[in-house]
């Protein structure tokens, strides 16, 4: 048992986030030729216009539901409806946000952007404290706009564009059939206004996408409805991303780590549940801490991965480094 | 007392406008007097004006104070409505001349009150109802009860007609646990007080200094009289309901409040109202068992079936909830008073949230008009308004997401509240489904409701509509059509809108998987055009109609038996295509006319586990159709698929089953536009479907549907009989009607599209490049430093 431990404790786990995000990249980009579905509920943008997608991302079907009429929508007949959320919830409270780090097609398409960016030698942006507090609130008013926008045309009050309006302004509507060679989502709809307005501002978020992940780690996943979405149901979740703030140091390799930039994981020594709602739950945090037992992550309360002085001397590569000094 | 506080940010004293709403001692004191004069002047009214026409009276009373008002501010900012109800402020100055007695014990019951509601009122009101609706019964009900208000007023000390006596006292005071406004002081200044002027001010004999830490304003009306007297007192914003989130003495009649009303209002209603207008209000177990005492007791004016209702709805709801807490204490291994009267405050949403739906829904449907032309009468002059909403208004739908507010929101009360208990976690979460029992229940009602008139329709009027349905569902256009009789020229084709009604006929094509059980239908009528192109249909069809369905199985269709135009439906349970043909064989000037008319109809609902099968899912005939025309399915061909401008169609005419060269086939559309090809050696023609649909751009639709005409015609020469009856030659014609969408070149750009991503990673690179190299500058000239 210590064993198997100390082997989890100590494991690189920057390789195994690599090998498990391509797996999970080519499930749900490539399921669909290998016959795989895995419905669509899956709390992760694995993005329905993908032909070949293994696993729909839940705001597709979400915000067809919701664009129902509304007295459909308020009768029995939503109970398919709740049947969704309900996938959606299963699905996501096993993993928490997990699904965002390891699993996430265009979280990991972003990782893939950083890393030919550090090949290239160019040196990452960051966001100033203010900066952060405000940008982060954008994600809340996007899942306005998924929850809203629908309800609205059920209720008459918008047009038919609007149904999936989160959809037409998503750059993941655009990358992800790209892996398939389907670039017909590429284009302006220049049939009514809006439909012109909402696939603008999709191919000016894409743009910004590819620029903006390009300079800035996981820069989407900051206005990502889906992690506002998450963090809501995250206190039921499974999997838990702990913090004992009595063993912390405060010495700030956590949040140096932490591609969303998130203080309290170093500042914040009170409270004992540390995922915010930025986080990504990349477990770099844990990893990166020199504390035993400072981060843990828990599944039902027994420690799953947690911080160890071993560990962290391990992926630190300490003792090559004490050999060099000799 | 202090004359001066800093107060905190969330405190509605300090707001800029709603401060003086609340705060204002001229402002409150006029308003009371406003508001007391209106009931005075509704009430004289009622007595003077006893007509139905006095709208005025029941404005006031029905239209305004209850439910609107009450109901709105209820859950919101709480007791405001008694604050300013004219028994407290008129009843403040009697208690202060009367004797100032004590209430004797027995009278001393809050049960009193919550009795008078449930049974004095709502029991009536179901028994006769319309009763009070008159502007006279208003009028004497409420006098009736302001002088007993007044007599108990007159004779008990601390306002104790509010506490114990008036109807509605304890129901405002249990559910304006759920508003976010509360009623406090400052703790700061009043550790040091020794005065306690607040108390004194009270005319009910509250300490508003204790509120905070009882976490409770007990009977607190929001007079607002304490907060003249001191300016330590707070009047905040608070999250919703909070106060039931943590410990609070209980009160059991609270509970029971909840209970009772719930019963008595949303759940009678749901059965007598609700279920009550429904084709199956006849079956239901209140009105089998007031069928069945009719024969034993006369009931006379009572209305039996509603007072049943009643009864049930009591006895339902009130088991509902015990068997729910009795299982729940049980599991906790709690005693029941505990267990039920801690967690009975989960219960408190329910009625009210559901409630104000009513409400508002109902002042948009008929209450503001009620409300603005009462006023108007009252006050002499006439007035004629618009109501804001008519029921086909689908956000008025909107109301109806409070109901599920309510349900999440007594669920959120119940688990904080279940958290609180000292017990092991396992228990709690076993406990938790019973303890929600009448939840569970009250979402069960509501959805049993729709089923009811999903399943039995809505009556026609009253509770008697069964009997009156057959009459209706004759169309009245029958009797006004002139029907035609195709020549034998005249080719007969399908078409999925009623020629003499011109309305879109449901199909299930758009349905989303939302009602699973149900069975999309498809409804198609055959027409044919006459020399001005107008659609006929027919009023008898002799021909033979066949269905290919989705499994490829062959079966015989029928027409509708109704008069009218006569319509082909058949039911569509599978995905795939159905394929519906009209066969008609004439013999005529020594040829044999073999008419066919072929539908095909793709069913696609949306469904995850469709899958589609090429074998199925390919063009096939049928051996009772001698000529038919076959769309030839591209390779890449989905539930997707639909017809675009600039396509390519292939269509293939078939004689027997087999492919026949040389057919003429005729594509002709709705815009007139036609073209005509013979058949290869495969006897398959293809034409280009062109565009030509060029709408101003704002009216633009891309789901447009350029709708043509396949027409393929035959000609055999075969001598043959049937019934004796020589023909020379066959001509064989066979018609399919389809459509096809502008294609997504008209209003879709790559090139656009393309720009404008460039444009952004372009631009902003360049931003964050310039960005950059700015901040660079300062860095350089340090370093340039250094090495000097």
């Amino acid at each position: 048992m210590k064993r198997i431990r100390d082997f989890i404790n100590n494991a690189d786990i920057r390789r195994f986030r690599f090998w498990l995000q391509l797996l999970f990249f080519v499930l749900f980009i490539y399921g669909g030729y290998f016959a795989v579905n895995l419905g669509n509920s899956i709390p992760v943008f694995s993005c329905g216009y993908d032909k070949a997608v293994g696993g729909m991302c839940y705001f597709l079907p979400l915000q067809h539901q919701l664009a129902r009429p509304l007295d459909v929508l308020l009768s029995a007949a939503s109970i398919s409806v709740l049947i969704g959320f309900v996938t959606f919830l299963l699905w996501f409270i096993v993993f928490n946000k997990a699904w965002c780090g390891y699993a996430c097609p265009l979280g990991t398409m972003q990782d893939w952007i950083t890393g030919l960016r550090k090949k290239m030698g160019i040196r990452y942006s960051t966001y100033t404290q203010p900066q952060f507090d405000t940008l982060k609130k954008i994600k809340y008013i996007m899942l306005a706009i998924v929850i809203l926008a629908p309800m609205g045309v059920g209720m008459g009050l918008l047009g038919g564009e609007w149904r999936t309006a989160f959809c037409e302004i998503c750059p993941s509507r655009m990358i992800t059939p790209l892996f398939v060679g389907d670039v017909s989502q590429w284009s302006l709809d220049f049939s009514t206004k809006t439909a012109m307005i909402l696939t603008t501002l999709g191919l000016i978020f894409t743009g910004l996408f590819l620029i903006g992940s390009f300079f800035k780690k996981r820069f989407f996943c900051f206005f990502c409805p889906m992690s506002a979405m998450h963090y809501i149901f995250s206190d039921g979740a499974l999997l838990k991303l702990k913090k004992d703030g009595d063993k912390c140091t405060k010495c700030g390799d956590c949040y140096n780590v932490c591609d969303m930039q998130i203080k309290d994981i170093a500042d914040d020594v009170k409270s004992t549940n540390i995922l915010r709602d930025d986080c990504i739950f990349c477990m770099k945090c844990v990893a990166a801490c020199p504390e035993d037992d400072a981060l843990h992550v828990d599944i039902l309360n027994m420690k799953l991965f947690t911080s160890t002085k071993g560990g962290f001397a391990k992926r630190m590569e300490m003792d090559r480094l004490e050999k060099k000094d000799d | 007392m202090v004359n001066f506080i800093k107060r905190d940010k969330n405190d509605i004293y300090a707001k800029p406008i709603i401060g003086f709403f609340f705060k204002n001692q001229n402002f409150l004191l006029s308003l009371k007097i406003a508001v007391s004069a209106l009931f005075v002047y509704a009430l004289y009214f009622g007595f003077a004006h006893t007509l139905k026409e006095n709208t005025f009276t029941t404005a006031v009373f029905w239209g305004i104070f209850w439910s609107l008002f009450m109901v709105t501010t209820l859950p919101t900012f709480g007791r405001i409505f008694c604050g300013i109800c004219p028994h407290g402020f008129m009843g403040k100055y009697i208690t202060k001349y009367g004797l100032k007695k004590t209430m004797p014990k027995w009278m001393q019951n809050r049960y009193i009150g919550v009795m008078l509601l449930v049974f004095g009122w709502w029991g009536v009101y179901y028994m006769f109802p319309g009763l009070f609706r008159t502007p006279q019964g208003t009028a004497i009900l409420f006098t009736v009860m302001t002088l007993i208000a007044f007599v108990i007023y007159f004779l008990y000390k601390d306002m104790s007609y509010c506490k114990y006596i008036c109807p509605i006292g304890t129901f405002t005071r249990a559910y304006s646990k759920l508003s976010f406004t509360w009623l406090g002081t400052y703790k700061s200044a009043c550790d040091e007080c020794r005065t306690f002027e607040c108390a004194t001010a009270c005319p009910y004999n509250l300490k508003p200094f204790t509120f905070d830490n009882r976490n409770s304003m007990t009977d607190c009306t929001l007079c607002m009289d304490c907060s003249s007297a001191c300016e330590a007192v707070s009047f905040k914003f608070k999250k919703p309901s909070f106060s039931l989130f943590s410990k609070l003495q209980v009160l059991k009649v609270e509970v029971w409040a909840f209970i009772l009303i719930l019963a008595s209002i949303s759940v009678s209603m749901s059965f007598h109202h609700g279920i009550g207008r429904s084709n199956a209000a006849d079956i239901m177990i209140w009105s089998k068992t007031a069928e069945f005492l009719k024969n034993y007791i006369d009931f006379g004016s009572i209305d039996a079936v509603g007072l049943f209702a009643f009864i049930y709805a009591l006895i339902f709801t009130i088991s509902a909830a015990l068997i729910g807490m009795f299982i729940a204490a049980k599991i906790l291994k709690k005693d029941f008073n505990t267990t039920f009267y801690d967690l009975g405050y989960s219960y408190a949403p329910l009625f009210i949230l559901g409630s104000i739906a009513h409400s508002l829904e109902t002042f948009f449907l008929k209450g503001y008009e009620h409300i603005a032309e009462g006023f108007a009468y009252g006050f002499g002059f006439t007035l004629d308004v618009a109501p804001l909403a008519n029921r086909n208004d689908s956000w008025l739908h909107l109301f109806g997401l409070l109901k599920w507010v309510a349900i999440v929101w007594a669920l959120i009360i119940l688990y904080k509240r279940v958290k609180l208990l000292n017990v092991p976690k396992l228990r709690k979460i076993v406990a938790f489904p019973f303890a929600a029992s009448l939840i569970i229940f009250f979402l069960s009602i509501d959805i049993y409701t729709g089923y009811i008139f999903k399943t039995y329709g809505k009556a026609s009027s009253g509770n008697h509509g069964v009997g009156e349905k057959l009459f209706q569902s004759v169309p009245a256009e029958a009797a006004t059509i002139v029907f035609k009789e195709p020549a034998a020229k005249d080719s007969i084709y399908f078409s999925d809108t009623n020629p003499s009604a011109e309305k879109k006929a449901y199909n299930g094509e758009h349905s989303h998987g939302g009602a699973g059980d149900r069975v999309a239908v498809k409804e198609l009528w055959p027409v044919f055009e006459d020399a001005m192109g107008k659609k006929n249909c027919l009023s008898a069809i002799s021909a033979e109609l066949y269905l290919l369905d989705a499994n490829l199985s062959t079966m015989q269709a029928t027409a509708s038996k109704s008069a009218g135009c006569k319509s082909v439906s058949f039911k569509m349970p599978d995905n795939g295509y159905y394929n519906l043909f009209y066969v008609d064989k004439k013999i005529q000037d020594n040829t044999l006319h073999v008419k066919t008319a072929k539908y095909e109809f793709m069913r696609f609902n949306h469904s995850n586990d469709a899958v589609y099968n090429k074998e199925k899912m390919a063009a096939h005939t049928i051996a009772e159709a001698p000529f038919d025309i076959l769309r030839v399915r591209e390779e890449d061909e989905t539930f997707y698929h639909n017809l675009y401008s600039g396509e390519n169609l292939r269509v293939q005419a078939v004689l027997n089953t087999k492919p026949i060269e040389g057919a003429t086939i005729t594509l002709s559309t709705k815009t007139g536009w036609s073209k005509s090809l013979k058949t290869d050696k495969e006897g398959v023609a293809t034409f280009a479907l062109i565009e030509d649909y060029f709408p101003k751009w704002n009216e633009f639709n891309k789901r447009y549907k350029n709708e043509f005409l396949l027409h393929a015609s035959y000609v055999k020469e075969e001598k043959g009989s049937v019934n004796d009856v020589t023909y020379e030659k066959i001509k064989y014609d066979v018609t399919y009607p389809s459509y096809y969408h502008p294609n997504s070149a008209r209003y879709r750009s790559y090139a656009y599209g393309l720009s404008a991503a460039l444009f952004t990673i372009i631009v902003t690179g360049f931003a964050i490049y310039m960005h950059r190299a700015r901040r660079k500058i300062p860095f350089k000239e340090v370093s340039f430093h250094e090495k000097d």
